[in-house]
């Protein structure tokens, strides 16, 4: 299966390549107020509206490194929208088929662990407001 | 009455006694007719009348002598009182006249010899207290001699010390007045220097003024290279811009093809290799700029030394511009400072010539006082000569005192009338 790998507080994340919408940039982020502090917001693209989320701050607590104009890549599954703002996007790869979870390592030996759009958004939804 | 000698008297005297003697005889011869009892009483009576007149003459004689011989009895005692009678008008007379007038002339004389006494010896205690008051003054003048001789000692010692205090002075100001020449010298030196500095200054400035406008002309390609350079950046943004609409084209590109499964595995090729591209333009992308990067930054440090030069040179310009300024004040409060020193030499010069002229008033001052020392000495010697003079004034006026009592108890052996 193809994955998309990214990086985010030194870490490297991978999403299986079906989830992935887009990737844009240059579009506006309007804040949300009473939202954890890893909800960077809502964009609209194309006729949806995505939740944006730091990754970095999400999965490992970190301080934000969002430059001004950062990637975001949108996922669109069943269950809803949401845009991850990684640290840098690594690309496509490819990968044995093991359930879209686990870990797998890239060219490099670094490890990638695999992630569901479901996973994020549960972790999401698990915090409370201003963490 | 008229003066009759004894010689006639005694004549006349015979004469009448003779006619007497004549006519008692004749008229005894006229009562007797005896011739020779005529003759005997005419003898008798004859030489009765010659004893009687003589001794009648001679006692009369006798007794004006007595007389007189007791009055210069009584003058030889010193009794000048006694009046001389002049009773006859013969030669005893003439020898009263001459005895009264001596009487009268001793008296005068002792009169005047005890006037003369008491005169004497007024005079005499009037001496003996001048002298004694002299001799006092003559002590008094002696110790006042010795007092100024010693005053003129003091006061040559005093102003010796004092010429020797102002002879050093001078000799001090004399080094202050060569030095204060010194330090004119030394001053129109400076002064010269100073303003050879000032012209140095000025040179200074003006070659700063053209380092200044060089600079200027030398850094404007360096501005230009540095616009040029922010141009390149815009073009590289640009680039940037265009590589990273690249990679998320390729990007999106790639998630397009994955999805489309097998048929997309080319189009996912093709993305990958303008990702590629992308990647390959975006890291020449950031290369160049790197390394226009590093030119800014180079051109950068060049205009910040190229300014910070600008900048010390202006502020070099501004402290030569100061130090022009300061020069000038330098060369004026030099040239006051001249004036003021030469103040200060023309003052020590006058205040050097008015010493000497008061040095030679206090040496003056010093031969005065030596001279008024030897005047004092010979004063004293004076004085003790004086007193030595007036002590033997003294004893001489004690001896003369003596005279004078001599003379005193000698007079009072007479005796005057009213005495």
């Amino acid at each position: 299966m193809d994955i998309f790998i990214f990086e985010a507080a030194g870490h490297y994340f991978g999403i299986e390549a079906r989830y992935i919408y887009r990737i844009a940039d240059g579009v506006v982020i309007v804040p949300v107020p009473l939202m954890p502090g890893c909800y960077e917001g809502l964009i609209y693209y194309r006729g949806d509206l995505f939740d944006v989320v730091d990754m970095g701050r999400l999965m490992e607590n970190e301080v934000s490194t969002l430059h001004d104009d950062p990637y975001i890549i949108l996922l669109k599954w069943n269950a809803g929208k949401l845009g991850l703002i990684p640290d840098r996007v690594v690309g496509m790869k490819w990968v044995e088929d093991n359930g879209g979870t686990g870990t797998v390592f890239n060219e490099r030996g670094d490890v990638v662990k695999l992630m569901t759009p479901d996973e994020i958004w549960s972790k999401l939804a698990g915090l409370a407001y201003g963490t | 009455m008229s003066r009759t000698s004894i010689r006639n008297k005694l004549i006349l005297s015979f004469l009448l006694l003779l006619l007497l003697l004549m006519m008692v005889i004749a008229a005894i011869n006229r009562l007797t007719d005896d011739y020779y009892t005529a003759q005997a009483i005419s003898v008798a009576l004859a030489l009765a009348a010659g004893a009687v007149f003589g001794g009648y003459f001679s006692k009369s004689i006798v007794r004006r002598l007595n007389s007189l011989s007791a009055v210069a009895r009584e003058v030889s005692h010193g009794d000048l009182s006694k009046d001389i009678p002049l009773l006859s008008q013969d030669e005893i007379r003439d020898l009263e006249e001459v005895f009264a007038s001596m009487v009268k002339d001793l008296r005068e004389m002792i009169s005047d010899i005890k006037n003369v006494a008491g005169r004497m010896e007024d005079t005499n205690r009037a001496l003996s207290s001048l002298s004694e008051k002299v001799l006092v003054s003559s002590e008094e003048i002696d110790e006042s001699a010795m007092a100024i001789a010693k005053g003129s000692e003091q006061q040559t010692m005093i102003v010796q010390k004092t010429s020797l205090v102002i002879n050093n002075s001078l000799d001090q100001m004399d080094a202050a007045g060569r030095q204060s020449a010194r330090t004119v010298s030394k001053i129109n030196n400076a002064l010269v220097k100073t303003a050879t500095g000032e012209t140095k200054a000025r040179e200074t400035l003006r070659y700063l003024d053209k380092v200044l406008g060089q600079i200027a002309e030398n850094t404007k390609p360096i501005y230009r290279l540095s616009n040029k350079v922010d141009k390149i950046r815009m073009v590289m943004h640009v680039m940037d811009e265009v590589a990273q609409k690249t990679e998320l084209l390729s990007l999106n590109a790639s998630i397009e093809a994955t999805r489309a499964g097998e048929m997309g595995k080319g189009f996912a090729l093709v993305a990958n290799e303008i990702r590629s591209m992308a990647e390959n333009s975006k890291q020449s992308s950031q290369e160049i700029g790197r390394i226009v990067d590093d030119i800014f930054q180079d051109n950068k440090a060049v205009i910040e030394v190229l300014r910070k030069s600008e900048e010390d040179v202006g502020k070099g310009r501004g402290i030569i511009t100061g130090m022009v300024g300061t020069f000038r004040e330098m060369v004026s409060g030099v040239k006051e400072i001249s004036a003021e020193v030469k103040a200060v030499e023309q003052v020590t010069l006058k205040q050097v010539k008015e010493i000497r002229g008061l040095l030679r008033h206090f040496e003056a001052l010093s031969r005065l006082a030596q001279a008024n020392f030897v005047s004092t000495q010979k004063t004293t010697v004076g004085t003790k000569n004086q007193k030595e003079g007036v002590q033997k004034i003294v004893e001489l006026m004690q001896s003369l005192n003596a005279l004078s009592e001599k003379m005193m108890a000698s007079q009072r052996r007479f005796r005057l009338r009213g005495d």
